[in-house]
């Protein structure tokens, strides 16, 4: 009889969610879709003029990403909770929050990172300057696995409930505002060539904070679920 | 099938083990002993509380009353993960993937049986030739199949089966107790929950009786 040791457990974990994500491409192509509308539509309600895209792109691209990522959050735990795997994964003699780390992890490589490779694009399109580029992917860097990681939490809160989605957007939007302030505080600052360092690191801190307790919350969270 | 000697070591043990859901009694107080080697039928009416039962001594729900011991000790999770395998009425197979990926998975979190390999318990468990079809694609028997398979390649002791006859044609209902009686001869012991008077186990079986 073998254990299962820790970093295959991980690394099956991971590569199952992954599977199960390409197996569903369409699903994944969804927010990318949705990002690429709403930043086409805005030169169309406000006008082909240069200055005023340029100065609301950075603000526009950044929620645009954020509120594309809402859109895939509400399924984190969803279908492991209705065939049953949750179950499995909390009875194995695995840490259950380092287990939830690797299943956000594999959350955001298939939601936030496709819409980080797209977001130079949608950027450009707003003639955002190429200057201002590096700092606007930094800040989504820091600000997008942010923003999975509390919205995992939430998700793992509501998970017992049914028709979350209300009650998860109402809870969500509290902690949206501080990520979007400091995100799109950077990119201003950088636009307008003041130093913009300090809204990153607040972001890098808030990231750092989170990636250790998130997933702890979320593991207590569910074991509160799963037992009602 | 199920030789309940004096001898074995004594696994799990309730005493006066009680559930309540918003201060309605759901089952108990219930006392129970298993031992090694030993299968036990949980029986009783719908509602009765036979799946509370098995997610109680699963770890899913917490205790309200009564104690739980596991191999002489207090029962403690870290102590009982791993030793022992829940398989409910949500069978935890993925519908995207198939058999095989979905039995590297759960071997990827429990840890496997030595000399077991996936295509044997799959053809064990009679599913050879669908190892790679999608789950989504088996009948419901045959997804049934799929996860008594996971109970052939982990190395759980105590095996907590809700309701394993569900789903299942005559061979089966065979295949289960082969199962069971292969697991108590190794010295595994099982719960076996079933809602009918008949029981499908050969022999006279132990039973728990649950009353609503």
């Amino acid at each position: 009889m073998s254990q299962a040791p820790l970093a295959p457990a991980c690394a099956a974990l991971l590569r199952r969610d992954l599977t199960l994500a390409w197996r569903r491409r369409g699903d994944i192509a969804m927010p990318v879709l949705y990002a690429l509308i709403v930043v086409t539509l805005f030169p169309f309600a406000l006008g082909p003029e240069d200055a005023l895209l340029q100065r609301i792109a950075g603000g526009v691209v950044l929620v645009t990403v954020l509120l594309a990522m809402l859109l895939a959050l509400d399924a984190m735990f969803r279908s492991d909770i209705e065939d049953g795997s949750l179950e499995q994964l909390v009875l194995a003699p695995q840490p259950l929050a380092l287990m939830l780390g690797m299943k956000i992890l594999a959350h955001w490589l298939t939601t936030a990172l496709p819409l980080i490779v797209i977001a130079p694009l949608l950027a450009g399109m707003l003639h955002l300057p190429a200057a201002v580029m590096p700092v606007m992917l930094l800040a989504l860097l820091l600000a997008t696995p942010l923003l999975s990681l509390l919205g995992a939490i939430l998700v793992a809160l509501t998970a017992g409930t049914r028709r979350s989605g209300m009650l998860l957007a109402l809870m969500l939007l509290p902690l949206c505002v501080p990520v979007v302030i400091f995100a799109a505080g950077a990119v201003a600052a950088a636009q307008q060539g003041l130093p913009w360092l300090a809204p990153i690191a607040w972001l890098g801190a808030a990231l750092a904070l989170a990636l250790v307790l998130a997933p702890l919350a979320c593991a207590a969270a569910l074991r509160i679920a799963l037992d009602a | 099938m199920t030789a309940p000697s004096a001898q074995s070591p004594l696994l799990l043990e309730a005493r006066a083990l009680s559930f309540y859901r918003q201060d309605e009694p759901v089952f108990g107080p219930l006392d129970f002993r298993l031992h090694e080697g030993e299968v036990v039928l949980v029986e009783g009416d719908n509602g009765s509380g036979k799946t509370t039962l098995l997610r109680v001594l699963a770890g899913l729900l917490h205790i309200d009353e009564g104690e739980l011991l596991w191999r002489g000790g207090r029962w403690l999770r870290d102590a009982y993960l791993g030793d022992t395998l829940f398989l409910g009425h949500h069978l935890g197979l993925k519908a995207d993937l198939s058999a095989r990926e979905n039995l590297a998975i759960a071997g990827g979190l429990y840890g496997t049986r030595d000399g077991v390999n996936a295509n044997q318990v799959l053809a064990d468990v009679g599913l050879p030739g669908y190892e790679d079809e999608p789950v989504r694609r088996l009948s419901a028997g045959q997804k049934k199949r799929a996860a008594l398979a996971r109970l052939l390649l982990l190395p759980a002791t105590l095996w907590l089966l809700d309701e394993p006859y569900a789903n299942l044609d005559r061979t089966g209902i065979e295949l289960v107790n082969r199962l069971l009686e292969q697991h108590a001869t190794r010295g595994g012991a099982a719960l076996v929950t079933s809602h009918g008077a008949v029981s499908f186990l050969s022999g006279e079986p132990r039973r728990i009786r649950m009353h609503a």
